[in-house]
């Protein structure tokens, strides 16, 4: 089998996490390749969580909904998800559980209570489990001892115990598959979408990060405050609120720092006007925007793509902005880069629109292979200014920072290049002024920037065969469940294609109305209820989709119901 | 040497006639001169309302951001570059009202910023509505029937959230605004300095004659770094008792 999915689910605090951890390692350092999401409840202990496991031979973007083989850590996950394991699928327990035996599915029953007693300590599930999943999937123990040894360092009796409950689990299951071990990739390890974001942004010369948690993006506060104990060149700051966090990051921004903060939708709702001032004043910021359900407090920990026109109009008045959509965990990583650039060269806010499906999950990857997709130098500082000349000078030897020929920006402590960096409107140097004319030289200052970004940005192009019966359009976090369906089709010869659309602001209207008004069927899939890209599409384009698959339960689509779909359009 | 003319700019500011703003600005440029600042080396942040412009009108890197938030953006540009020196402006309606968050928080974070509050205890700029500062009972016209609001005590809140540095200071008396702006500027730590001005035009009721019997100094007698004697004198309210309230050492 190239391709398995296993899925592990229990209440919150009884190790779940620390099961996937290992089971996800054992196949990584076995040579597989690996996508896992995680589901789960805003509730600390208890409820009901659930972590998918795709193991592969290939690389995979995507989870999927059919199982395997269900870990149910409890009688809730059995119940749950025991419609959505495959036939001949297998199903591990603890023994104790209730359940109808039946021809389709392999119950493996673990006999929990015994080996709990004979190590005289509770809670084992996750240790036992386990290790009963690795004999079950046909890795070899002694990788497993060694990923435990790994994981629990440091912690001399809880790393006996684990192991040798993970053993005598071991040894009370049976072996299904064979998957032994092949070629690693030393360089592949398991990243989320926030450790691509927290490490795109370190490369990219991250010196200042200031985040107010916030579910689905603390993953990038947690991130950045280890790499700031390691390293005395970044300040990682925890305010009292999302409206600090902006104000800070665009304080630290103006004095020099390259700086970030990151939030989901109600966060982000409170950073707006600040947004603003960003545009206004021309301060370099990059701001990650990791979309949940709303409206308000919403489903805080599902995912849903609902933010995006929300996002793309964020502000009171015009003023440039950029909004990058990464898709995959890998463009995390280097559209993160791109909006540290842009902020930097163009001396605006950028967005980086995210949600809950890509900042929280895992798959393995080697993103130093991903330079090639962008790249700038990034140690040298773009667009600020050291030495100021005298026609760059008013008549008080002020900086005319604001110039309508001047790209650059002076820091603090730059002898001569002293301006206001001003909220108000303001003249060449920053004063507050109202005079129409200057009013108007200054907004068409700002949109410029706009069309500057556009002609920097990678052109759109379409995922599959040119003349395809039917084109899908969508965004974010659903490429990879949609470009896996499409390559299904593909292969039974129906002929679908895809436009995934990266860069939603600047809107690459000329680009997209050409490739959109050459398809013969569009079908728009979104993870939201009323298609905020299409009537993006619509506003800029003018071409309305009418075939709509849209989402909005707080779950991701999967790769089977992206298939039907299609093949319902194609008739 | 900076002299005091290094720190003008082609405009003027535009307050109203007898603003507790000019005796500010005035304080700033000469604290400024006094300390030696250069203007590339001082950052002046302010927010909004009729206090806020004054880095426009000073001849030193300004950041005029948003209404209630210079603390932040002080704060964040202090921590990126610790060698500027880090001026945040608030007023009582910025500061205390909109910004009442950032102002607790920035106490207890202690960065090495100075905090001046221009307290005239009216908004201005929107045309004399109460502020947070205004006494209960305060008529204006968004409270026609009295202010029912007790007022902000921000010398005592101060305090209370960790600021290692209060002082209160008038906008009538230049020589001691500028020995009381030196004092707080040269602590490590934040400096809260808030200071007391009248509003000719909302505020007429506080006119020469009500501050004259009104703004005492405190100077002698008073153990500086015994939080709780400061706070005995922040709740003190038979006067407005200018001087340094409160000087502690940052833990």
């Amino acid at each position: 089998m190239d391709d398995i999915v296993l899925r592990v689910g229990g209440k919150a605090g009884t190790g779940l996490v620390t099961a996937t951890n290992i089971l996800t390692t054992i196949a990584l350092k076995s040579g597989y390749q690996i996508f896992s999401s995680k589901d789960y409840a805003s509730q600390i202990r208890g409820g009901h969580n659930y972590h998918t496991i795709r193991i592969s031979k290939e690389n995979v973007d995507a989870d999927s909904n059919e199982i395997d083989i269900l870990i149910a850590f409890d009688q809730l996950t059995l119940d749950k998800h025991i419609g959505s394991v495959k036939e001949k699928g297998i199903v591990l327990i603890n023994e104790n559980i209730k359940f109808e035996e039946t021809n389709e599915i392999n119950f493996v029953k673990i006999n929990i209570l015994e080996i709990e007693n004979k190590l005289n300590q509770k809670n084992l599930h996750n240790a036992i489990f386990s290790g009963a999943a690795v004999k079950i999937l046909g890795f070899q123990w002694e990788i497993c001892e060694t990923v435990i040894n790994n994981h629990f360092n440091h912690k001399k009796e809880l790393l006996r115990l684990f192991r040798e409950a993970s053993l005598l689990g071991y040894n009370q299951a049976k072996v299904f598959f064979e998957y032994s071990s092949q070629n690693t990739d030393e360089n592949l390890s398991l990243i989320s979408g926030n450790d691509a974001i927290s490490l795109g942004a370190l490369k990219a010369g991250l010196t200042f990060h200031v985040q107010y948690p916030m579910t689905p993006v603390t993953g990038i506060l947690h991130y950045l405050e280890k790499e700031s104990a390691k390293n005395k060149k970044i300040t990682v700051i925890q305010p009292e609120d999302e409206i600090a966090a902006i104000n800070m990051a665009l304080g630290a921004s103006y004095s020099g720092a390259r700086a970030m903060t990151a939030t989901s939708g109600g966060g982000f709702a409170l950073m707006i006007e600040s947004v603003g001032l960003a545009g206004m004043a021309e301060v370099p910021l990059v701001i990650i925007e990791g979309q949940r359900p709303g409206p308000s407090t919403g489903l805080p920990t599902k995912t849903e793509q609902g933010d995006l026109k929300f996002v793309v109009n964020a502000g009171t008045g015009d003023f440039p902005l950029a909004v990058i959509a990464p898709s995959t965990i890998e463009e995390c990583y280097t559209e993160t880069k791109r909006a540290f650039y842009f902020a930097e060269k163009y001396q605006l806010p950028v967005i980086v629109l995210v949600d809950k499906h890509l900042t929280e999950s895992f798959k393995s990857t080697d993103l130093s292979t991903e330079e090639k997709e962008f790249t700038f130098d990034y140690n040298k500082r773009i667009n600020i200014i050291t030495k100021i000349n005298d026609t760059q000078l008013n008549e008080v030897g002020l900086f005319k920072r604001y110039d309508p020929k001047e790209t650059g920006r002076t820091l603090p402590g730059t002898k001569d290049g002293v301006y206001t960096c001003a909220g108000d409107e303001h003249n060449a140097v920053g004063q507050i002024i109202e005079d129409p004319e200057i009013r108007i030289e200054m907004v068409h200052r700002r949109l410029e920037k706009t069309k500057l970004i556009e002609k920097e940005l990678p052109l759109p192009e379409l995922i599959g065969p040119e003349d395809a019966d039917l084109t899908i359009v969508s965004w974010g976090s659903n490429f990879g469940v949609i470009s896996e369906a499409i390559n299904i089709l593909n292969k039974e010869e129906k002929k679908v294609n895809f436009l995934n659309i990266k860069y939603v602001l600047p809107f690459q209207k000329e680009a997209i109305k050409s490739l959109l008004s050459k398809a013969k069927k569009l079908l728009l899939i979104e993870n939201n209820i009323v298609g905020q890209l299409g009537q993006l599409i619509a506003e800029n384009t003018g071409i309305v989709i009418e075939n709509k698959f849209l989402k909005y339960n707080g779950q991701t689509f999967n790769v089977n119901e992206i298939y039907q779909e299609a093949k319902r359009w194609l008739g | 040497m900076v002299e005091l003319k290094d720190f003008n700019r082609q405009e003027s500011p535009n307050w109203c006639p007898g603003c507790g703003n000019f005796g500010i600005i005035v304080a700033v440029k000469n604290t400024l001169t006094e300390l030696n600042f250069t203007p590339e080396n001082t950052v002046l942040v302010s927010g909004v309302g009729c206090f806020a412009k004054l880095p426009y009108w000073v001849r030193v890197n300004g950041f005029v951001g948003l209404h209630g938030r210079s603390l932040p953006v002080a704060q964040g540009a202090k921590l990126a570059n610790p060698n500027l020196n880090v001026i945040a402006f608030g007023g009582d309606g910025d500061g205390y009202g909109e910004g009442g968050n950032h102002f607790l928080h920035a106490c207890r974070r202690n960065v090495n910023i100075t905090y001046i509050v221009h307290n005239n205890s009216v908004f201005g700029l929107t045309t004399g509505q109460y502020s947070p500062t205004a006494e209960k009972g305060r008529k204006s016209k968004s409270s026609l029937l009295g202010s029912t609001e007790q007022p902000v005590n921000p010398l005592a809140l101060a305090i209370a959230s960790g600021a290692t540095f209060v002082a209160r200071a008038y906008a009538g008396n230049l020589k001691e605004t500028v020995e009381i702006m030196k004092k707080a500027i040269q602590h490590q730590g934040f400096a809260f300095v808030d200071v007391i001005q009248p509003c000719p035009s909302y505020m007429p009721q506080h006119d020469l004659k009500y501050f004259q019997e009104q703004i005492v100094y405190v100077k002698e007698g008073l153990e500086r770094s015994s939080k709780l004697k400061a706070m005995e004198l922040a709740f003190k309210d038979d006067k407005i008792y200018c001087g340094i309230i409160y000087s502690g050492e940052k833990e």
